[in-house]
């Protein structure tokens, strides 16, 4: 019997997909399309305390193996989310994660308090490194700021798990990394998109109104992965923090390399766009990885990656 | 017992992919089922084949001065990621199935991908998506309004029609950028005529009359379809005298002609049913990134965008089609 279930903080989850905040709507936008009860978790979009109109159009352009966007934190604002999707929510067939946005103290500890009491929240993610909102302080990349801000929400969500959500567009992850669960994170995940750009030629302007805008899809997971590996190794494991792993993933292969790397877990964003089908796609494929390697449980694979002087954990490739 | 299809994503087979003229080609597509639909939806195309992971984990020799294998293709060829609005152009459903035609231009690597299939090759699409045309009253008079590749969705609402008389519209940069068939036993309209033909053989077939007009004059009309609509509704509907039933004005097309379409229709105070394009990655509603500027309704957006007089809609989901009256672009 193969097993691909988990433990994140608490959090039991019958596979390790999830769909990453901002790529999957409040609730049932992709019922037509995917088996919903099949994911791991899923993620909503950021909330902010206000509605928020989000960015000018231009807001995506595609890219060689991936695509730019700067949306804008476009969201519904907490108390219409309250109202209007909250009700969908507790219909979902799969523990919901609701990942919460802001630009002050009092702006995340609101929406986050809000969520401690409500059922159909499973646990929260806090987004602190949206790249692409100019208003207000930016959390993600100050480690000092991001341990205040994690430590204040934890003490208004006593009852659900608080992810936190990396940026990877700072000088030291494991800095940032080590400050959110000095602050109290129960699990970290990471990466958020990477700032970048993109310039229409002819007209000699950026493709996007907003200028710049995060990277995502298969151009970023070879960097992501680094990442994810590093602040396993560095921060993550030592102080026994699970890390949900994203950055393009598409394929199981993916995943697998994800997990060997440290993640308990794997977010798919850009590749629903494409294929809505993929988490069902990667855990029919992670089924047959473990069939193949012979390990009955996917927990066992997470971080045995195998670096240069390790000593060698996994047996012969059967 | 049988229940209809619903939305959701479909692999289809390639029936034909003919080439049109210049750049254009017109594609059918067949699938075991498909749920209802109408003009002005669209279907997310696939550019790219979903079946395969591009990103194999087998490892892989290479050989130095030698190209290397599939590993990495996305980086080693220009291969679109993103799905592909398109919106139908045709459908008809038969005792094999439903067949759905899409006319796609090369723009770009998604559409220089979609312009390789052949017959019998597998297409994942994934719809039906998107709000519909609110087809013409018994006393409506449809004008169709199409300029380049938003000729497709005219298309269809022309079939829907079902014999209604309607006129068509469609303008082009040139004769071979026109991705329509010109029929021979009618003479070429002169220049300056403004004459509605049963000259396009897509749209007389279902008892629409066009005018086609061309920016270079190498076809019908000289200039762009939207002087060519403004001359008819001036010499067809005087002062807003309305003869054997009111106008009601359908359009896609490229945005600034679409602006001046729905301005045209709102100075005469005619109903403008624009079909906006917009970049979308998803086409489900999830992403936000198809947003366009309304003017706000209380009545129909509630507590949404409170305090402002605008408000962002999804073209994916509150679209494609809007009111021209409505649009703030």
């Amino acid at each position: 019997m193969l097993d691909l279930s988990l433990n994140l903080a608490g959090l039991k989850l019958t596979n390790p997909t999830m769909t990453c905040s901002g790529t999957c709507g409040y609730a049932f936008e992709y019922a037509d399309f995917k088996d919903l009860s099949q994911l791991g978790a899923f993620v909503t979009k950021s909330i902010t305390a206000e509605e928020r109109p989000g960015n000018e159009p231009a807001r995506i352009v595609e890219v060689r193996a991936g695509m730019l966007n700067a949306i804008g934190l476009a969201n519904v604002g907490l108390k219409r989310f309250l109202a209007e999707k909250v009700p969908l929510l507790k219909k979902m067939p799969c523990p919901v994660i609701v990942n919460v946005a802001g630009h002050s103290f009092d702006d995340y500890t609101e929406t986050c308090g809000a969520m401690d009491g409500l059922d159909c929240v499973a646990a929260v993610e806090l987004n602190v490194s949206c790249p692409n909102v100019k208003d207000g302080l930016t959390f993600g990349t100050h480690p000092g700021r991001l341990r205040e801000l994690t430590s204040a929400v934890k003490k208004v969500l006593p009852h659900k798990p608080l992810i936190v959500k990396l940026s990877p567009n700072v000088e030291d992850i494991t800095a940032t990394a080590r400050a959110t669960i000095e602050g109290g994170a129960d699990v970290l995940s990471l990466v958020n998109t990477f700032t970048a750009m993109a310039v229409d030629i002819y007209k000699r302007r950026p493709r996007l109104a907003n200028v710049t805008g995060g990277l995502s899809g298969p151009a970023i997971k070879p960097i992501a992965l680094h990442l994810v590996s590093r602040v396993y190794r560095t921060v993550a494991k030592s102080a026994g923090v699970p890390i949900i792993g994203m950055g393009g993933v598409q394929y199981w292969q993916d995943a697998v390399e994800f997990m060997l790397a440290g993640a308990s877990a794997v977010a798919i964003g850009t590749a629903l766009f494409v294929d809505p089908a993929t988490p069902n796609k990667i855990c029919d494929g992670l089924r047959q990885y473990l069939e193949k390697m012979k390990i009955s449980r996917l927990s066992d694979i997470v971080g045995a990656l195998e670096l240069p002087g390790d000593q060698p954990k996994t047996a012969p490739y059967p | 017992m049988q229940t209809a299809a619903a939305r959701d994503q479909y692999s289809s087979q390639v029936i034909e992919n003919a080439f049109l003229c210049r750049e254009h080609y017109r594609l059918v597509l067949r699938l075991p089922q498909f749920p209802p639909t109408e003009p002005g939806q669209f279907i997310q195309v696939a550019c790219r084949d979903t079946g395969i992971s591009y990103s194999p984990e087998r490892e892989i020799d290479w050989v130095e001065g030698e190209p290397l294998g599939p590993s990495g293709v996305e980086l080693m060829q220009p291969l679109g990621f993103l799905r592909r609005p398109f919106s139908l152009a045709g459908r008809s459903d038969g005792p094999d199935g439903v067949r759905l035609e899409l006319i796609h231009r090369i723009v770009g690597v998604g559409t220089q991908w979609l312009s390789e299939l052949k017959a019998g090759d597998t297409l994942d699409v994934l719809g039906p998506l998107g709000n519909r045309f609110r087809l013409p009253a018994v006393n409506e008079i449809p004008l169709l309004v199409g300029g380049g590749v938003g000729i497709p969705p005219m298309l269809y609402l022309a079939q829907k029609l079902k014999g209604k008389k309607g006129i068509a519209f469609c303008g082009a940069l040139t004769r071979d950028l026109l991705p329509l068939t010109i029929t021979g036993d009618v003479p070429a309209p002169s220049q300056d005529s403004t004459e509605p033909l049963n000259n396009i053989d897509e749209f007389a077939r279902n008892g629409v009359a066009a005018v086609i007009t061309t920016d270079d004059g190498s076809y019908g009309f000289r200039g762009f379809v939207t002087q060519a609509l403004e001359r008819y509704l001036d010499r067809t509907f005087p002062a807003g005298k309305q003869q054997g039933g009111r106008p009601v004005i359908y359009t896609c097309g490229p945005e600034g002609m679409m602006k001046r379409v729905a301005e045209i229709a709102g100075m005469r105070g005619i109903e403008c049913q624009v079909a906006v394009e917009r970049a979308m990655a998803c086409g489900m509603g999830t992403c936000q990134s198809c947003c366009i500027r309304l003017r706000r309704d209380p009545a129909r957006d509630g507590r949404a965008f409170e305090g402002k007089d605008w408000i962002y809609k999804l073209a994916c989901t509150d679209g494609p089609v809007f009111l021209g009256k409505d649009l703030l672009w």
